[in-house]
């Protein structure tokens, strides 16, 4: 696991960023059990008490749910799921127009570079199916 | 829970120590940070009981420290403490002997972990394998608190990548740690609190995930406000 | 009491290689005191009595009988004894000193072990002192073994065999070694364990302090040995004989085990509270 921390944001957030993206990705399928906080701290290398506040904060927020003593385990929710990926849509067209706006490209032309960039790139961003990424 | 109050300690005439105070929780990584020479060696020591101390206390779960605590606590200082003579299987004959918290089930683990063999003397090994060896005859105790001095000091970078993966790993469990260092950058997101020391004080105890998340600031930001270089 | 027989057993077995080597060289520098003395003496009869043609009884008259005694002041033997001393007296100090200032500082984990610091410093002197006796030991099983050698080389008429007893009072130097009585031998070496326990409590002193602890030390040595001779400076100071024999030995067997209580009651302080890695 090649995950990159920055050390000015709480580990937390990114690690719950990091989980929504997963889920996204379709790599964390919805009802999937999730490693454990030592495990994920190890695979990490972050502090367990920091992933112990992720999972407290994501339990929060439905996004991962307990049943009992068993493993924690991704939401099946629909809605949930389906506002997560928007979220994260949302944070990077977010971006995107940004950074585009600051240097006042019209927004056809922002369109018609995106459509070629996906082009370029194909349907491979887009591919649910690409399991070979575990964890 | 190891609370240190406001403890002062004089090297001749020079006061190193003047008046230290912080706390250290069980389940925590705390760091000692702060320029060599500031004390965070004899803070670690005065702790141990091998260092006398004035003008305060240190407590360890609320007592003194005496010879029951030092199955609770344990010390991996900077330097190697067994006799080179011995064989890695000796010390760890050693430990076992004398605590009765040596847990040699983990031992073994940490043997294959770090890739070393019980047979080689220790007065053989590399600094980075002695440093090995110093941190499994500790992590080994079913200790509640780990103090480790400088786990990464003079070490190369694959020795380091070991010893930080420890740090995450279920050996260190519910312990508590208090580990010093002046090179933060390796594992600023491994500790959960950090204490900085300057001219003998505590110029600043914080939690670091909450300085992160109301200021967005990392260690080194604080450490650069705090310290004014 | 675990713990210090635990102790006790670690500080044997870190010495037990140099103490193999005072064994064997306490052996082999006897033996060739033996062989040395008994051939230089059978050297000079034969060139007398052959050489010179002079008689045996003329031989006899001039140099006498050889006897075991001989043997023990000869220079090889007394060097056996010597070296062992030096080398014993030498580790008073670096049994300390090894565990500070040897390539790892075994001091920490001395000194962080679940026991009472006190029994490092116990099972230190045990230790020291089971050594001394240990070769004490050694000699006494070696004299019949040399005086059976030196019964084979010397011929009867030209030997003298004397008891052990005698052998150690016409030596002189040994009777120190192997005083008479075993209330003579229980007092001495009792003693020497005192001295060792002051001496003990004068290097921790130093490791407390450091520089200025040496002058502790040296201090606690006069202190020490003041009040251990007090019965004697007093008689020799008013220049009055206050005890019998019989009162003194009681008022020394006390004072002893006081300075003794004494300085495992120091180094007990200095231990828990004052000590220094």
């Amino acid at each position: 696991m090649t995950v990159n921390f920055n050390n000015r944001e709480p580990v937390y957030v990114q690690i719950i960023r990091y989980f929504k993206e997963q889920i996204a990705k379709g790599v964390f399928e919805p009802g999937q059990e999730i490693p454990s906080r030592r495990e994920l701290a190890h695979w990490l290398k972050v502090n367990p008490n920091t992933v112990q506040r992720a999972y407290k904060e994501m339990e929060n927020q439905g996004l991962i749910f307990t049943e009992g003593n068993l493993p924690s385990r991704v939401t099946r929710d629909e809605k949930i799921l389906r506002s997560v990926r928007e979220e994260l849509i949302m944070e990077a067209v977010h971006a995107f127009v940004s950074t585009v706006q600051s240097i006042n490209v019209p927004v056809e032309e922002a369109v018609a570079l995106v459509r070629e960039f996906y082009g370029k790139t194909g349907e491979k961003e887009g591919d649910r199916n690409d399991r070979s990424e575990k964890y | 829970m190891i609370e240190v109050k406001n403890i002062k300690k004089k090297f001749g005439r020079k006061q190193v120590l003047k008046g230290v105070s912080f706390t250290a929780k069980k389940g925590e990584i705390t760091c000692l940070i702060g320029v060599n020479g500031v004390g965070k060696t004899t803070i670690l020591k005065a702790i141990m009981g091998l260092t006398p101390y004035y003008g305060g206390e240190i407590l360890i779960n609320g007592k003194r420290i005496n010879k029951t605590a030092y199955e609770k606590i344990t010390f991996i200082p900077d330097a190697f403490i067994m006799p080179s003579s011995m064989k890695i299987s000796e010390a760890m004959a050693f430990m076992k002997d004398f605590y009765a918290g040596w847990n040699e089930e983990r031992a073994r683990e940490l043997l294959e972990f770090f890739r070393l063999r019980e047979e080689d003397r220790i007065a053989n090994l590399s600094k980075g394998n002695v440093a090995k060896v110093n941190l499994l005859l500790g992590l080994a105790l079913d200790a509640d608190f780990v103090l480790m001095d400088e786990p990464f000091s003079g070490i190369d970078i694959f020795t380091r990548e070991q010893i930080a993966e420890v740090f995450t790993s279920h050996l260190i469990e519910d312990r508590g740690v208090i580990i010093t260092t002046h090179e933060i950058n390796d594992i600023e997101h491994l500790i959960d609190k950090a204490v900085l020391l300057d001219e003998g004080v505590v110029v600043k105890e914080f939690a670091v995930e909450e300085i992160r998340e109301r200021e967005g600031k990392s260690v080194v930001d604080v450490m650069r406000e705090v310290y004014r270089p | 009491m675990n713990k210090y027989l635990k102790l006790l057993n670690f500080e044997l077995n870190r010495f037990f290689k140099i103490y193999l080597v005072l064994i064997v060289l306490t052996v082999v520098l006897q033996m060739t005191a033996v062989i040395v003395e008994c051939r230089q003496y059978l050297k000079q009869a034969n060139e007398m009595i052959y050489g010179m043609n002079a008689s045996k009884e003329q031989f006899l008259a001039d140099y006498g009988q050889m006897s075991f005694v001989h043997i023990v002041t000869n220079g090889w033997f007394m060097w056996s004894i010597a070296i062992c001393a030096v080398t014993l007296i030498i580790y008073v100090f670096f049994i300390w000193y090894r565990d500070w200032f040897a390539r790892n500082t075994f001091a920490y984990r001395l000194l962080t072990l679940p026991t009472d610091r006190i029994n490092v410093y116990l099972a230190k002197a045990t230790a020291i002192f089971l050594m001394v006796l240990g070769l004490i030991s050694l000699q006494l099983i070696l004299f019949p073994v040399e005086q059976g050698i030196f019964r084979a080389m010397i011929p009867d008429d030209f030997r003298q065999d004397l008891s052990t007893a005698d052998i150690i009072t016409f030596s002189k130097y040994l009777t120190v070694l192997f005083p008479g009585t075993l209330i003579e031998f229980v007092a001495r070496y009792g003693a020497g364990l005192m001295v060792v326990l002051v001496l003990f409590t004068a290097i921790l002193f130093e490791r407390c302090y450091r520089f200025r602890g040496i002058f502790f030390g040296a201090g606690y040595c006069a202190l020490a040995a003041g009040i251990f001779l007090s019965p004697i400076l007093i008689e020799m100071f008013t220049e009055k004989v206050y005890l019998y024999p019989i009162e003194r030995f009681f008022a020394e067997v006390a004072l002893g085990l006081f300075v003794s209580g004494m300085s495992i009651f120091i180094s007990r302080f200095l231990l828990n509270y004052k000590i220094r890695v």
